[in-house]
C-alpha cells in the first residue's frame, strides 16, 4: 500500500543524492525499465551476484541503478554505475527466471551505449571493434579462397531444407579457430560461404555501440543468403534479434532441422568418450536452444550433464579480456564441475567459451579437452569412415 | 560533519572495508525491497560476517542513535526492509551456512542468510522436509522468513514458519546475544520469546541463527486442477472439501485474470474461459493421495466445477505449482505497477470476501486480480496499475483501505503472511485496537530503548 510518510522520510536519510527527479534522461526505453517489479527471482542465477553477494551486482540491483541514472538520482559519472555496467557479464541468465518478462539484455545494451559512449569505452574493446570491422586482418581471405562458392544454396541440402543456407565465418573463429568452420563444411559441404563477410555486430552491441551492432547485422544479412548458419551462440542471438529468428540457425539447430544423422562414435582409450556440454549463454538464455546440442553429443558419445552446464563460463565476449580476474572467478566452479564429472571432452557452442574453457582447463592441468561441437561430430564421422572401408 | 564518511569508517572497523558500502549506487539499491511505492535511502549498507559483528554494529548504533534495518533477500512485500528513517541497512546474506541437519532429531540449525530453497534442498537430500515454502523461496532467506513469519503454499496441512521455529540466537539492539528455545519440542521456561521474535519484522532483535524443525519427507505427492465459473464457486468448493474432513497439502486458487497472466508466461495449456482455477494437491502415501484427490475432485464436480483433471506426472504437477508461484510477477505483465495485498478471512467466509473485493474494485474502477491460498483463507488481491496514473494509484489506496475494513468485518485480518511493515502500519490499529497497539509499543521499548531497530514500523 501507499504510505505518504515514506517520502517524508527521505530528507533525513541524507544520501546526498537528493530526490529522484521526475524528468527522465531518455537513456532507456521506459517501457523496458518499468517492467521490473524487484521480486528478486533473478538473484540466485546471477553469476556476479554469486561472486559478491551484493545487491548492486545483481540484475535487480542493476535495474535499480539504471532507474537512478534515468531519473537523475545518480550522477552521470557515478563510479558504481560505471563499475556495475562493466562487471555484468551480459549472460542474460536472469531473463530465463524472470516471470515479469524483463528484457535485461536490451536494457544492458542501452546502459552501455550511454555508459561507454565515445572515449569512455574500454580501450581494449575499442581496439577489438576496430579490428573486426576489417575482415582482411582476420585471415578470412585464406579460408574463403579455400571454401567460398560465392553463391548460396546451389546444391540441395539433404533432409529437405528447401531454402538456401550460408555459413557465417565469425570474426573470432576465423582468427582463432578456422578449423571449426572447416569442420562444419566437412559435415555440411552444401553450405555456401560467401566472401566479404564482416562482423555480425554482437561485439559492438555488447560494448556500448548498439547502433553499429544493428548496422553490421543488417549488412551481414544482405551478404549472406537464406538461413545464416553460425557456430557462435552469441552471434546467433544478436542476428536473430535484428534480422528475425527465422533467418538464423546455430549449428546444432541447423543440423537438426536438416535431418543430419551423426555417424560413428568418439572413443577414448578403447571406450566410448565421456562428453559434457557448456551451453552458450545467449543460445540458451536468449534463444532457448538447449536440446539439439545435447542430442547430437549423446548420439556419438556418452553425454554427461554438468550440474552447472547452463551457467556462464565467464568468457562473455570481451569480458575475459576486459576483466580477466572476474572472468576466472566465474569460471572456477565450472572447472570444478568438469573435474568432478571426469569427462574426456567439454563441448562449446561459441568460440569465446571455447577459448575460455581451453585456457582454464590448461591452467588447471585437466585431462578434459574443450572442443567445438562441429569438431566432435567430425571426429566421430571420420572414425566411422575409417571403420567402414569403401 | 561528514556523517557518511564517519559511518563508513566506524563500520569498516567492525566488519572490514570490503563489507561496508556508502556509495550512492549501493544506497540507491538498498532504498527499497520488493514492495512498490516505498523508498527511503539509507546512509550505509553493511554485510556482517558473524554474530559478534552484528552485536558490535548494534551496540554502535544504539550508542550513536543510528537506525538499523536488517535485510535478507529483499523479497519483502510490506516494505519491512525499507529504511524509512535512513541509517544502516544490515544485510545478513553473508551468514549463509547450514550448520547442521540432524535426521535423528529432525531439525536443522542454520544461519539467517540461507535461502529457503537451499535449506529445503539440503533437507531433501537427507530424506527430510522443511515445510514452509513461501512463493519467493529461491531468493527469500530463513532469517527473513522468520522475521516475517512467512507462509506459503502448504500452510493448510503444514502450517507456517512459526510452527517450525524451535529456537533462535538473536542480538538485541543493545548488543546482548540471547538464545531462545533450542532443540526441544517441549519447553515452557519463560515467555515464549521464540514466537515473539517470529514475525517481529526486525523491530525487536536481529536473528543470527535458527533451529528449525524438519519432517520426514513425504514419499509421494499428487496434484489436480479444477476449473469453476467463478472464484466464489471455487471458494465454496474449498469450504466443502474441508468440511468433508480432508486436509490436503495444497489448495490454491487463481481468478481468470491470473489464469490468463500465468498462461501467457508459463504456457501450460490452462483453460482461459474459466472464472477460477483451483489447484489442489496432497502428499504422503500413494493410495491415500489418490483417495483424497479423487474425493476432492468429486466434491468440486458436485459444487459445479466446469472440469476436473489430475496431473498425470510429477513434472506436470511441479509445473502447475511453479505457475501458481509466479502469479504475482506474471500479473505485472499486464501493468508494470502491481500493488499486492494479503487479507485473510476465516475459510468459510472466502466467497463473501471475494465478492466484496470484486464489488470494491468495480466501484473504484480498478483492475484487481485475486489469487491466493484458498485453504488458509489467505487472499492476494493484486491491483495492476500504470505507475504514471496518479489518480488510479490514489483510488487503489482507498480501495485497499476498504478491503482491509471488509476483511476485519468478516473476522479476518489485514495481513496473513506478508507482514505489516510500513505498508500496513496505518491499518494496524483498526485490526488490533488501541490497547494492543500500545502494548506493542511497550514491548518494543523493552527490547529497543533507543528505538534504533527498524524504526517507523511495528511498535514505533
Amino acid at each position: 500500500m501507499i504510505d505518504r510518510s515514506a517520502s517524508d522520510a527521505r530528507p533525513d536519510a541524507a544520501s546526498g543524492t537528493g530526490r529522484p527527479a521526475p524528468a527522465s534522461a531518455g537513456i532507456f526505453d521506459p517501457g523496458l525499465l518499468d517492467r521490473c517489479i524487484s521480486c528478486g527471482f533473478c538473484l540466485p542465477v546471477c553469476p556476479t551476484y554469486r561472486l559478491t553477494g551484493q545487491e548492486t551486482s545483481s540484475p535487480r540491483g542493476r535495474i535499480t541503478l539504471m532507474r537512478a541514472l534515468e531519473s537523475g538520482r545518480l550522477a552521470d559519472g557515478d563510479p558504481t554505475l560505471a563499475e556495475e555496467a562493466s562487471f555484468c557479464l551480459g549472460c542474460r541468465a536472469c531473463e530465463t527466471v524472470c516471470p515479469a518478462g524483463v528484457r535485461y539484455g536490451e536494457l544492458l545494451e542501452q546502459w552501455r551505449d550511454h555508459q561507454w559512449r565515445g572515449r569512455r569505452r574500454p580501450l581494449l574493446a575499442r581496439l577489438l571493434m576496430a579490428v573486426v570491422s576489417r575482415p582482411a586482418l582476420l585471415g578470412l581471405q585464406r579460408l574463403v579462397r579455400r571454401y567460398a562458392t560465392g553463391k548460396a544454396g546451389r546444391r540441395a541440402v539433404p533432409g529437405g531444407a528447401d531454402r538456401p543456407a550460408s555459413l557465417m565465418l565469425g570474426c573470432v573463429e576465423r582468427g582463432l579457430y578456422p578449423e571449426v568452420s572447416r569442420a562444419v563444411l566437412e559435415l555440411r559441404p552444401e553450405l555456401a560461404v560467401p566472401g566479404g563477410q564482416g562482423c555480425c555486430g554482437a561485439l559492438h552491441a555488447h560494448n556500448g555501440d548498439s547502433a553499429a551492432g544493428r548496422e553490421l547485422a543488417r549488412k551481414l544479412g544482405e551478404r549472406l543468403d537464406g538461413t545464416i548458419v553460425t557456430t557462435a551462440g552469441g552471434c546467433a542471438a544478436h542476428l536473430a534479434h535484428h534480422l528475425g529468428r527465422d533467418r538464423v540457425a546455430e549449428l546444432s539447430e541447423y543440423l537438426e532441422r536438416t535431418g543430419y544423422r551423426p555417424a560413428g562414435e568418439v572413443r577414448v582409450n578403447g571406450r566410448r568418450a565421456r562428453v559434457a556440454l557448456q551451453d552458450s549463454c545467449h543460445l540458451r538464455n536468449a534463444l532457448g536452444v538447449t536440446r539439439p546440442p545435447r542430442e547430437l553429443i549423446a548420439a556419438v558419445a556418452d553425454y554427461v550433464e554438468l550440474p552447472n552446464a547452463g551457467d556462464c563460463c565467464g568468457a562473455a565476449g570481451t569480458y575475459s579480456l576486459l576483466r580477466p580476474a572476474d572472468s576466472r572467478a566465474v569460471l572456477r566452479p565450472k572447472l570444478e564441475a568438469i573435474e568432478a564429472a571426469d569427462v574426456d571432452y567439454v563441448v562449446a557452442l561459441n568460440p569465446g567459451c571455447l577459448r575460455q574453457l581451453r585456457q582454464g582447463l590448461r591452467r588447471a592441468r585437466s585431462r578434459a579437452k574443450a572442443i567445438h561441437l562441429a569438431e566432435l561430430l567430425v571426429m566421430a564421422a571420420r572414425a566411422a569412415n575409417r571403420s567402414t572401408p569403401r | 560533519m561528514n556523517m557518511r564518511g564517519d559511518l563508513a569508517r566506524d563500520l569498516a572497523e567492525i566488519v572490514g572495508e570490503r563489507h561496508v558500502r556508502v556509495d550512492d549506487g549501493a544506497l540507491a539499491a538498498h532504498a527499497r525491497d520488493a514492495t512498490p511505492l516505498f523508498e527511503a535511502t539509507p546512509q550505509a549498507v553493511v554485510y556482517p560476517g558473524s554474530t559478534a559483528e552484528v552485536a558490535e554494529i548494534l551496540r554502535y548504533a544504539t550508542a550513536n542513535r543510528v537506525p538499523v534495518v536488517p535485510r535478507g533477500g529483499g523479497s519483502n512485500l510490506c516494505a519491512a526492509a525499507v529504511p524509512l528513517r535512513g541509517g544502516i541497512v544490515m544485510v545478513l546474506t553473508r551468514l549463509n551456512r547450514i550448520l547442521e541437519i540432524s535426521r535423528e532429531e529432525l531439525l536443522a540449525r542454520v544461519q539467517p542468510g540461507v535461502t529457503t530453497a537451499t535449506l529445503a534442498a539440503a533437507a531433501a537430500e537427507q530424506g527430510l522436509l522443511y515445510a514452509p515454502d513461501p512463493g519467493s523461496h529461491t531468493v527469500s532467506t530463513i532469517g527473513g522468513n522468520i522475521a516475517t513469519c512467512a507462509g506459503g503454499l502448504r500452510g493448510l496441512k503444514y502450517g507456517v514458519t512459526r510452527n517450525y521455529v524451535l529456537g533462535l540466537e538473536a542480538v538485541l539492539p543493545t548488543g546482548e546475544i540471547i538464545r531462545t528455545g533450542g532443540r526441544l519440542w517441549k519447553d515452557v521456561a519463560g515467555y515464549d520469546l521464540t514466537r515473539l521474535l517470529t514475525g517481529s519484522e526486525g523491530t525487536l532483535a536481529v536473528i543470527t541463527e535458527a533451529t528449525v524443525a524438519l519432517l520426514p519427507k513425504p514419499k509421494e505427492s499428487g496434484t489436480g486442477v479444477a476449473y469453476f465459473a467463478s472464484l466464489a464457486d471455487a471458494s465454496r468448493a474449498v469450504t466443502a472439501v474441508i468440511a468433508a474432513g480432508i486436509v490436503p497439502a495444497t489448495l490454491e486458487f487463481l481468478d481468470h485474470k491470473c489464469i490468463a497472466a500465468v498462461e501467457e508466461f508459463a504456457k501450460l495449456g490452462l483453460r482461459l474461459d474459466a472464472g477460477a482455477l483451483l489447484l489442489f494437491g496432497d502428499d504422503g502415501e500413494a493410495d491415500a493421495i489418490a483417495r483424497n484427490l479423487d474425493r476432492i475432485g468429486a466434491i468440486c464436480t458436485e459444487i459445479g466445477a466446469l472440469e476436473v483433471t489430475l496431473a498425470e506426472d510429477v513434472a506436470r504437477a511441479d509445473a502447475l505449482l511453479a505457475a501458481r508461484r509466479c502469479s504475482l510477477p506474471a500479473l505485472s505483465r499486464l501493468g508494470p505497477l502491481t500493488v499486492l495485498e494479503d487479507v485473510t478471512v476465516p475459510r468459510h467466509r472466502l466467497a463473501e470476501m471475494v465478492d466484496r473485493i470484486d464489488e470494491i474494485a468495480d466501484r473504484y474502477e480498478l483492475r484487481i486480480a485475486t489469487f491466493g491460498h484458498a485453504g488458509d483463507g489467505n487472499l492476494h488481491p493484486t491491483c495492476v496499475l500504470d505507475p504514471h496514473d496518479h489518480a488510479a494509484i490514489e483510488r487503489c489506496h482507498k480501495a485497499f483501505a476498504e478491503i482491509f475494513s471488509a476483511a476485519i468485518a468478516l473476522d479476518g485480518t489485514i495481513t496473513g503472511e506478508h507482514g505489516v511493515g510500513a505498508a500496513k502500519l496505518p491499518y494496524l490499529e483498526e485490526r488490533l485496537g488501541t490497547d494492543q497497539v500500545a502494548l506493542l509499543g511497550r514491548i518494543k521499548r523493552a527490547f529497543d530503548p533507543a528505538g534504533i531497530l527498524n524504526p517507523g514500523k511495528l511498535g514505533s
